[in-house]
């Protein structure tokens, strides 16, 4: 029964216009946005530049760090980021006695005055290059002890500011090394043996589209019978429930993935031209990354879609997911460098390079991916739940009980 | 005119509230995860054209809503008043909402010391609310899938956050925060295109 209606869904799916335009756009967004790839080359000794590295050590970090808390301190307003988005806080009289107090603590600077000349003196060149003007920690301050400040003056901020945990990794910014490049281009090629590289840039993109299209698929999937006056013929059928909506979500997901995965085969034959023969390649590297990466945040959407327009019968799931997803592309926006998942809808890991970043968060990245793919189910399990109750004759939002919106008349 | 008002009473009373109360709580969220007090003018622009802007597509593509049922068409089709007439009044009413909620948020911007060239601002904003809305209320004509009509709205929207304005080009919404109110123009002319042809393609249909 299951096998059967599994097809019929797929067929079904296969005639819904919004799917194929799901496609022509996913095809012109990963044209838009990796159509011409380049590809990293092997850096030669004595180039001029090899670009810039986020973070340093931590003194580096420590004084880059300092140079925003003191002058924004000083300006009496903090610049965050909450979710991409520029936000000025301006913390109350006694959150500002607490930083001034943190100032204090981390750089021994307790006077406005003081403040000021440290930023005056921090005027000078470096080797490092910062965002903003360095201070320096004072003498004693431990590392551990300068974090702990740090989040706690996040969070009097609101969280997104210069001093959350993301901020602190990047703060600092040097000039890379050509050891550190080599490093870098070997660990492409021979940790993530190339295609890992450009299958993780793949899922970046592609993850932003799937984090949005499936719940247009879900939501038409699920006004269908009402449109077509399916509604009860189906309800009356002796197949159940579970079967019914669970043979129709993943017929969406089988066929949302498929498109993926045949757009993922131009990459990966991108990358077996520009590897050459050096390179031990993973050929299913881009499967893994769609499945592993990918698929959770496609199955979220579809569930997200599916249960909402089964509960009203209206479009509230496009809603709904349309902001999660707004949220979650813009809060991410820090973390594009990647090695920082948290639990975003949409992790992001914008680069080829950073495989170490990959390695350090990998676990982090496989929680969030079970956890969305656990919700995912449970999600399609409450639609069961409310798909039973409708073919019961219960919880119709549109039926006699909830559904006369005629007006009353005074006659 | 007693017919066209009475029209518009009725879209007021069954088909807008529900929408507008939508996007009226989108806005009041903002203060939660944006700032709106003392911007720069390029984060005013910013918040103006990538958030409140996505109002646009809330309130512009459900007009053809009411008459999702082919059964309904035809009985307003044998009424006096022009289906098209139905339309234009709900568009136009859609578009005033917009330009309602758009002056009070700006108003509050402006409380609020964020900086703004104000008339600009409120006129570029609407006209992309306009192109977003009509490009929404198009797709909804062509394929009577109220879906679809969410769906090509939020993809522009993406692409222009991805591709900027390299392939967008006139078409680019988020030109204010660059500094350009060139690109307004375009999308003002091209929204109320794409919402005149909307309403005449689903007249005939």
């Amino acid at each position: 029964m299951f096998g059967h209606l599994f097809i019929k869904e797929c067929k079904q799916t296969a005639k819904s216009m919004i799917y194929w335009l799901i496609i022509l756009i996913l095809l012109i967004f990963f044209n838009s946005q990796l159509g011409s790839m380049e590809f990293a080359e092997k850096p030669e000794p004595g180039q001029e530049d090899y670009g810039m590295v986020a973070g340093g050590d931590e003194q580096a970090t420590m004084e880059a760090t300092l140079g925003y808390l003191v002058s924004e301190y000083r300006s009496g307003s903090f610049t965050t980021y909450p979710i991409g988005f520029y936000k000025t806080v301006k913390p109350s009289q006694k959150e500002l006695k607490r930083i001034h107090e943190i100032v204090t603590e981390t750089t021994g600077l307790s006077t406005d005055q003081e403040i000021d000349d440290a930023m005056t003196a921090a005027q000078g060149d470096s080797q490092i290059v910062y965002g903003s003007s360095p201070v320096k920690p004072k003498d004693g301050l431990t590392f551990e002890r300068f974090c702990a400040l740090m989040e706690e003056t996040d969070d009097m901020l609101g969280g997104g500011s210069n001093y959350s945990k993301e901020s602190l990794k990047t703060n600092a910014k040097t000039p890379m090394t050509y050891e550190q490049a080599l490093q870098q281009y070997n660990d492409l090629t021979e940790k993530d043996h190339f295609t890992g590289a450009y299958a993780r840039l793949f899922s970046d993109y592609m993850g932003i589209m799937l984090g949005i299209l499936p719940v247009f698929l879900a939501a038409t999937r699920g006004m269908r019978d009402r449109r077509s006056r399916m509604q009860a013929l189906i309800a009356s059928r002796k197949a159940s429930s579970a079967v019914i909506i669970f043979s129709r979500y993943f017929s969406m997901i089988v066929m949302l993935m498929l498109p993926v995965l045949l757009i993922s085969c131009i990459p990966l034959s991108e990358c077996i031209k520009a590897a050459g023969g050096g390179i031990r390649l993973d050929y299913l590297a881009f499967v893994k990354y769609s499945v592993g990466w990918l698929m959770p945040t496609a199955m979220i959407s579809t569930a997200v879609g599916m249960v909402l327009t089964e509960l009203t019968d209206t479009a509230l799931g496009v809603l709904v997911q349309l902001i999660w997803w707004f949220l979650s592309v813009f809060s991410s926006m820090s973390a594009m460098h990647g090695g920082i998942y948290g639990w975003d809808l949409v992790p992001r890991h914008n680069t080829p390079f950073n495989y170490e970043g990959f390695h350090a968060g990998f676990s982090q990245l496989a929680a969030n991916r079970a956890l969305y793919a656990g919700i995912s189910i449970l999600l399609a399990a409450v639609t069961v739940w409310i798909y039973s109750l409708k073919r019961k004759g219960r919880l119709d939002i549109r039926g006699k009980l909830f559904g006369n919106r005629k007006r009353e008349h005074k006659a | 005119m007693a017919n066209y008002l009475e029209i518009a009473r009725e879209n007021i009373r069954h088909n807008l509230p529900v929408h507008a109360v939508t996007a009226g709580i989108l806005l009041c969220l903002s203060p939660l995860v944006l700032g709106v007090k003392n911007l720069p003018l390029a984060d005013t622009a910013k918040v103006l054209e990538m958030y409140v802007a996505l109002i646009g597509i809330i309130l512009i593509p459900p007009v053809f809503l009411p008459e999702q049922n082919p059964d309904l068409r035809d009985l307003i089709r044998s009424k006096y008043t022009k289906i098209s007439t139905v339309y234009s009044i709900r568009a136009i009413e859609a578009v005033l909402v917009l330009a309602l909620y758009l002056g009070v948020y700006i108003l509050i911007l402006h409380i609020n010391g964020c900086q703004m060239e104000a008339p600009a601002y409120y006129a570029g904003t609407l006209a992309e609310m306009i192109f977003m809305g009509g490009l929404g209320l198009l797709f909804y004509s062509l394929t009577d899938n109220l879906i679809a009509g969410y769906m090509i709205p939020v993809f522009y929207y993406i692409t222009a956050m991805g591709a900027g304005s390299k392939y967008l080009k006139v078409f680019y919404p988020f030109s204010m925060t660059k500094g350009s109110y060139t690109e307004k123009y375009w999308l003002l002319a091209g929204g109320v295109i794409l919402m005149a042809t909307a309403v005449r393609i689903r007249s005939r249909k």
